[in-house]
């Protein structure tokens, strides 16, 4: 009896854990990418959810910087570098030629791994952005800063002293004001790369609390070194490698019971 | 996801191979407390009772030391995936091991407690043929454990079934022994409460081959288990009648 049940168990499929649903906000699909000759990314198709934050990791050099420098496009800004395949946002393919490239990056915002503050005063940092695509008065200007900083979680360390330098401030600091120059100019997207690599444990809880709050409003993509990070703030994971795409799942799966063996053998700290 | 590689950082390797033979100690110790346990309630052995729940404080200071260690080692390697899931399986086999070694424990004290009393030869052998069963669960399940053998362990699994089959059919035996002599009932009382606590072993056996289950598949055994124990159940009366 013990031995029919058995066999009738094992052929059971398993039974899905409840998947997180999400909406389609980016959807990668059949995209390659070229430095010159040499082929970055093969073949890679990923979704971003919308409100959703999906963690890129991967040993260096796996592509997952390179996927994020799609995302807006920035890699137009190099010779010789070109893609392949389709980035839909929204539906619409942001790789087409007759892709507005300031209308993009505008909705799709990005963060760098190394601070980088413009040299200039606090508020202008927030209020640059904000001029190149509106028009608008002094009050309202003051609002969108206030309110960016707000968001960043910087407003109170910062409302007194808005006329001073944005060097001046700490690096935890430089980047939560680089993240709210970000989102000052109303992005759907925001991608962000090491975001916290340059930052102390605080300054990195405060970056990871922000992502929380963040992606209420907006669709997070980070790529980072740190696993841990990854499994702390992300909904969703995706493991890169040699430019390929090996995996992307719920972050609770992927972190507890990853399906392919080179993900487990990355996550545990096995490669080689 | 059969082959593990091993981890870049040999120390971390160590600690979880360190882990791994702590509950290998433990799950023999706890093999040898039954064992022995058994033979003093059979024999009627009051010093090897007396040494057996002695040795049951080994089995208590090995889980401590598991839990200190899977505790540092949570905090200080951030443990993922089948390293995580190591970890999870070595706090929980070692707590049913810890109480498998107190249901033995329990079972030695009894075997002081009815050195005087006469005892049924049908009834010990009932009891002793339950043990043993019990005991091979548990010998059954530690080696799928060692070999991460998931298939092996949904064998033990299923065959819980049968020790709880036999517990019915004990609990009958001894309720009509009692009803048809009061005089037994001191004996038969020690020797129920001897078999559930080798149910209960049984019943641990099957939470280590859950545990077994998920750390090589990730996910939970899916089946529902038929429920063997129906003693909770079993109306006295109706064995009156019949008696």
């Amino acid at each position: 009896m013990s031995l029919a049940i058995h066999t009738e168990m094992k052929e059971a499929p398993e039974t899905p854990a409840e998947s997180v649903p999400f909406e389609e906000k980016v959807a990668v699909r059949r995209l390659n990418f070229y430095y010159g000759a040499y082929r970055a990314l093969a073949d890679i198709n990923v979704t971003l959810g919308k409100n959703k934050v999906t963690a890129f990791i991967g040993p260096s050099g796996c592509g997952k910087s390179t996927l994020l420098r799609i995302l807006n496009r920035i890699y137009d800004l190099y010779p010789n570098q070109r893609a392949e395949g389709e980035v839909m946002l929204d539906g619409e393919n942001i790789l087409s030629p007759k892709q507005d490239l300031n209308l993009l990056r505008a909705k799709v915002g990005m963060v760098f791994q190394k601070p980088t503050p413009f040299p200039m005063t606090i508020y202008d940092n927030i209020a640059f952005g904000v001029r190149l695509y509106d028009q608008q008065p002094k009050s309202e200007l003051d609002g969108r800063v206030e309110d960016a900083l707000k968001r960043a979680a910087l407003w109170d360390e910062v409302k007194d002293k808005l006329n001073a330098s944005g060097l001046s401030l700490s690096g935890g600091q430089q980047q939560r004001l680089c993240i709210a120059r970000t989102i000052a100019i109303k992005p759907e997207v925001i991608l962000l790369d090491e975001p916290c690599s340059a930052l102390d444990p605080i300054s990195t809880a405060k970056i990871e609390e922000l992502i929380d709050v963040l992606k209420q409003d907006y669709t997070i993509a980070i790529v980072t070194h740190n696993m841990q990070q990854a499994a702390r703030t992300s909904d969703f994971t995706a493991f890169m490698y040699l430019g390929e795409l090996v995996e992307v799942d719920e972050t609770t799966k992927i972190f507890t019971n990853p399906k392919e063996q080179r993900t487990q053998d990355y996550i545990t700290g096995r490669f080689g | 996801m059969d082959k593990q590689h091993e981890h870049i950082v040999r120390s971390y390797e160590e600690e979880l191979a360190l882990l791994n033979n702590k509950i290998a100690k433990m799950g023999g110790l706890a093999e040898q407390v039954l064992g022995q346990s058994f033979e003093a309630l059979e024999r009627r052995d009051p010093e090897l009772a007396a040494a057996t729940i002695r040795e049951d404080e080994a089995i208590d200071e090995l889980q401590k030391e598991i839990e200190e260690q899977a505790v540092v080692m949570i905090a200080r390697r951030q443990p993922m995936a089948f390293d995580l899931r190591q970890i999870m399986a070595a706090l929980r086999i070692s707590s049913d091991l810890e109480r498998i070694g107190d249901l033995g424990k329990n079972i030695a004290k009894r075997a002081v407690a009815v050195v005087s009393e006469q005892q049924p030869k049908q009834l010990m052998l009932g009891l002793k043929h339950m043990g043993e069963l019990a005991l091979g669960q548990l010998k059954e399940v530690l080696d799928a454990f060692i070999e991460r053998d998931a298939d092996r362990a949904l064998k033990v699994w299923y065959k819980d079934e049968e020790i709880d089959a036999m517990y019915n059919s004990l609990f009958r035996e001894l309720l009509t022994y009692m009803m048809e002599d009061p005089r037994n009932i001191g004996l038969c009382t020690h020797l129920l409460f001897g078999a559930k606590n080798i149910e209960r072993i049984g019943d641990h056996a099957t939470n280590i081959a859950e545990t077994v289950y998920y750390l090589v598949h990730g996910t939970a055994i899916t089946d529902q288990r038929p429920k063997g124990d129906t003693t909770s159940s079993t109306p006295v009366a109706l064995k009156r009648s019949a008696g």
